[in-house]
């Protein structure tokens, strides 16, 4: 007997459902995730100091920092865009200034592989579940006894117990 | 006195060799003879290792400069702790301090089963020595702390400002303790597919092992977000650095693991999971270690300036092979009764929640490690910070902190639709009623919404259970009010220990919710006499002052705060340029209330005479540190239980 047919259908959307939900989810910017930030500070925060602290931006207090996070004020100031300010500190630190790397080319990979392996990892789980709950049926329509555990270490205390008398036998014949 | 520094390294390694060979050998013959000699050996291993570390501690306080590692990391300025705490500054300190507690692991297992005459016990002591001869041979012959300079400078170069702070003296070491104490585990794993042992009693062992050393691996990480929130001065208390990042991975397989051990303890499943999820953990281990000390995460290229870095990737790598062969090899013995009711029972609800531990940790390790994947392959480099990490990381964390709510409240084997029905309706509607609450206040976004609905939901689950609990007991028992919560909990610590510390770690997310969302900031250049606003606050800068320290010359803004009118006196932010180093480091001016912080911050002196303050309000901090308190003891009022285990057991005989 396998798993119901709506237990299957509802594990299917759900995976489904997760799916399209993670990776948007991914996609969600900071300002979607509730925060009213600054225009300064929405950019500086997905930046990292190009010197060798390795802060986000928004947080440095080292100088090259400071000066930083002064020149994109100024640049929003000066009627620039995000893209746009982005794209110059690209263009002079290059992409190392990014605090997550670009979605093309080979860096997609660290992207899409966590939402990947934890959809396979939710996929292979209910695969397993699913012949559990299948071996767990089968097994009840089995001859009575047959699903009974028969291993003589099944006990822990009589393994114990076994286990104790070898090593004093062990002793024994020292 | 380096010499016998030396010596005692070196003794120490063979006597890790003698126990591993000993022990084998008394294994393989039935002989007790060289088990207790085996066992003996790692006995020695501790104390000789305890004498080093005595020997380089002294060389440390006493600023004995002929030592390399003492002029490299102390000096003549530095205060007697500091000198002291040096000991696990640099890269041979740090590895001496791993085979410290690494021995002392050994050397409490042997005496807590020292009455123990099972074999088995002596095979986990085998596994224990055979780490500690890795760690041995490191110190004695590839980067011994004991190396003599030929002409020893006057002063040495001085302890790194960062790690000058009273923090520094307590985090590294209740780290170590973390990390280190999952070697025991992982021997007990190995063990009993080197034993072919069946039965499940060392499970319950290994649990306790796991739990005491997650414990502090996570008080650790705690430490070092409250080191990181007071002495880095970026207004934060988690970056997603690569050296929190290490830590954070074994914890969260060690989390893993203590979830899906339940299932193995209830129901015999999930056996070659269980081994393979204490091994990934003391492998994370080790490499938390190989990433912070060999230097691999700053460029590709200076993996090979690092002097231990192959060596720590030829033992990963070598130990999981031996490991991952073992367990295919006796494949049989783990084989479990794996059957089930349904797919929606708490057996479920734990094996998804171990799917998103262990691809929070894969996310955690790619992001991680894929700087130095991507510059190897694409030849350009790139950052995966802190922007990467929130956008990957926090669903699925999310995604678990709904599982934490629904586990406890799905039953075992089945949760039928009255259960579900039964179970749900109350944490359901909390969640739903806490939305609606936090949306006036500002909460907006699918992440802020569904921690709060997430919060909410795990909240009502543990009041239910306690609920629940409290009318089983009136039930059977005639205690009432605080008598009978404390009778319920004390009769099963273990159930209760955990909800407290899901408690713990629903404090944490609103924590994290709270300083994040709601985070104000405000940076303005300021001269004496102006002021600047920052949410009810009203910062006035007074003027600066110069004050000389022991080893810094300090800056200071002189700023009077004050709330609504309401004066709070002055804070005193400031930059300290210490001498040794010249480097420049931020002194935090913190104003702590439940509410909220606010955090200031010096920005610097600037040519026209103004002077940079950089201001942050974080609300809800304070929920981080405090339920972290509550998850620590949560974990201590789980492991108590043992100790009244052991006094039943001891009163019984």
């Amino acid at each position: 007997m396998t798993a119901s047919p709506s237990v299957r259908r509802a594990v299917l959307v759900l995976l489904a459902a997760a799916a399209l939900a993670l990776p948007s989810a991914a996609r969600a910017n900071e300002s979607a995730a509730g925060t009213k930030v600054d225009p300064g500070r929405a950019i500086t925060s997905q930046l990292i100091c190009p010197c060798s602290c390795g802060e986000v931006l928004s947080g440095c207090t080292c100088e090259t920092g400071i000066s930083l996070k002064g020149y994109v004020d100024r640049e929003l100031k000066a009627g620039k865009d995000r893209k746009a300010i982005e794209a110059s500190l690209v263009a002079k630190y290059g992409e190392v200034i990014l605090g997550a790397p670009k979605a093309k080319g080979f860096n997609l990979v660290v992207w899409v592989a966590p939402f990947v392996a934890t959809l396979l990892g939710f996929g292979i789980a209910t695969i397993i579940l699913s012949r559990w709950v299948r071996r767990k049926n089968a097994l009840a329509f089995a001859p009575a006894g047959a699903a009974a555990d028969t291993h003589p270490d099944s006990d822990p205390a009589l393994a114990e117990r076994r286990a104790r008398a070898e090593a004093e036998l062990r002793e024994l014949k020292e | 006195m380096s010499e016998i520094g030396r010596l005692a390294i070196l003794m120490a390694f063979l006597c890790a060799v003698w126990s591993v060979g000993s022990i084998a050998w008394g294994l393989r013959a039935g002989l007790a003879g060289p088990l207790r000699s085996g066992r003996n050996a790692l006995w020695a291993v501790c104390g000789l290792t305890l004498v080093a570390v005595i020997i380089l501690v002294r060389a440390l306080m006493a600023h004995d400069f002929t030592y390399r590692y003492v002029a490299e990391h102390t000096s003549l300025d530095l205060a007697p702790l500091y000198s002291a705490a040096s000991l696990w500054a640099g890269q041979e300190g740090s590895l001496l301090l791993w085979l410290l507690i690494l021995s002392t692991y050994g050397a409490a297992f042997l005496w807590l089963y020292r009455k123990r005459l099972d074999p088995f016990y002596d095979a986990v002591a085998m596994v224990v020595a055979s780490v500690a001869i890795f760690f041995t041979y490191l110190l004695a012959f590839i980067c011994s702390p004991f190396r003599i300079l030929a002409n020893p400078p006057a002063d040495g170069q001085g302890l790194n400002p960062l790690l000058q702070d009273p923090g520094m003296m307590i985090h590294p070491p209740i780290l170590y303790t973390g990390y280190v104490g999952f070697i025991i585990p992982f021997a007990f794993g190995i063990a009993v597919l080197l034993m072919n042992r069946t039965g499940t009693r060392w499970i319950e062992e290994v649990r306790r092992w796991t739990l005491f050393s997650w414990m502090f691996l996570g008080f650790g990480i705690l430490l070092g977000a409250r080191w990181a929130y007071i002495e880095l001065g970026w207004g934060g208390y988690w970056g997603w650095d690569p050296v929190e990042n290490a830590s954070l991975m074994p914890w969260l397989v060690g989390t893993a693991f203590l979830h899906s051990v339940m299932i193995e303890q209830r129901r015999g499943m999930l056996k070659t999971w269980n081994v393979a999820l204490i091994v990934l953990t003391f492998e994370l281990s080790i490499f938390g270690t190989f990433l912070t000390r060999s230097g691999v995460l700053t460029s590709v290229h200076s993996f090979a300036e690092s002097s231990i870095g192959a060596w720590f990737m030829a033992f990963i790598i070598g130990s999981g092979t031996l490991a991952t062969a073992l367990i295919l090899y006796r494949k049989a013995l783990l084989e479990s009764e794996n059957r089930l009711d349904a797919i929606v029972s708490r057996e479920g609800s734990f094996l998804f929640n171990n799917v998103l531990f262990v691809a929070l940790t894969f996310a955690t390790f790619l992001g991680t490690t894929f700087p130095v994947l991507s510059e190897a392959v694409t030849g350009s480099k790139i950052s995966v910070s802190a922007p990467f990490f929130n956008r990957v990381n926090v669903p699925i964390g999310l995604a678990l902190l709904l599982l934490t709510g629904a586990g406890p409240i799905l039953s075992w084997k089945r949760a039928t639709a009255s259960v579900l029905q039964r179970n749900f309706i109350i944490p359901t509607v909390a969640g739903l009623v806490a939305t609606l609450l936090s949306l006036p206040l500002g909460v907006r976004g699918i992440y802020p919404i569904v921690t709060v609905f997430g919060s909410a939901f795990v909240l009502a689950t543990v009041v239910m259970e306690f609920a629940r609990g409290l009318q089983a007991r009136k039930d059977v028992a005639a205690s009432r009010g605080a008598m009978a919560i404390i009778d319920l909990v004390t009769k099963n610590k273990r159930r209760y220990g955990g909800y407290i510390i899901h408690v713990g770690v629903v404090m944490i997310f609103v924590g994290v919710l709270g300083s994040t969302v709601f985070q104000k900031e405000a940076h303005e250049p300021l001269r004496t006499g102006q002021s600047m606003k920052i949410g009810d606050y009203t910062l006035t800068l007074k003027g600066t002052e110069q004050k000389m320290e022991r080893s810094a010359a300090l800056t200071r803004a002189v700023v009077d705060v004050s709330q609504n009118g309401k004066s709070f006196g002055e804070s005193r932010p400031s930059k300290a340029m210490y001498f040794k180093s010249q480097q420049p480091m931020t002194e935090v001016a913190l104003h702590q209330t439940p509410g909220e912080d606010l955090y200031l911050i010096l920005g610097g002196v600037n040519d026209d005479g103004t002077v940079t303050l950089q201001a942050y309000i974080n609300p809800l901090v304070s929920l981080i540190w405090a339920g972290g308190l509550v998850m620590l003891f949560g974990t201590i009022f789980t492991l108590s239980d043992r100790m009244r285990l052991r006094r039943e057991e001891k009163e019984a005989a």
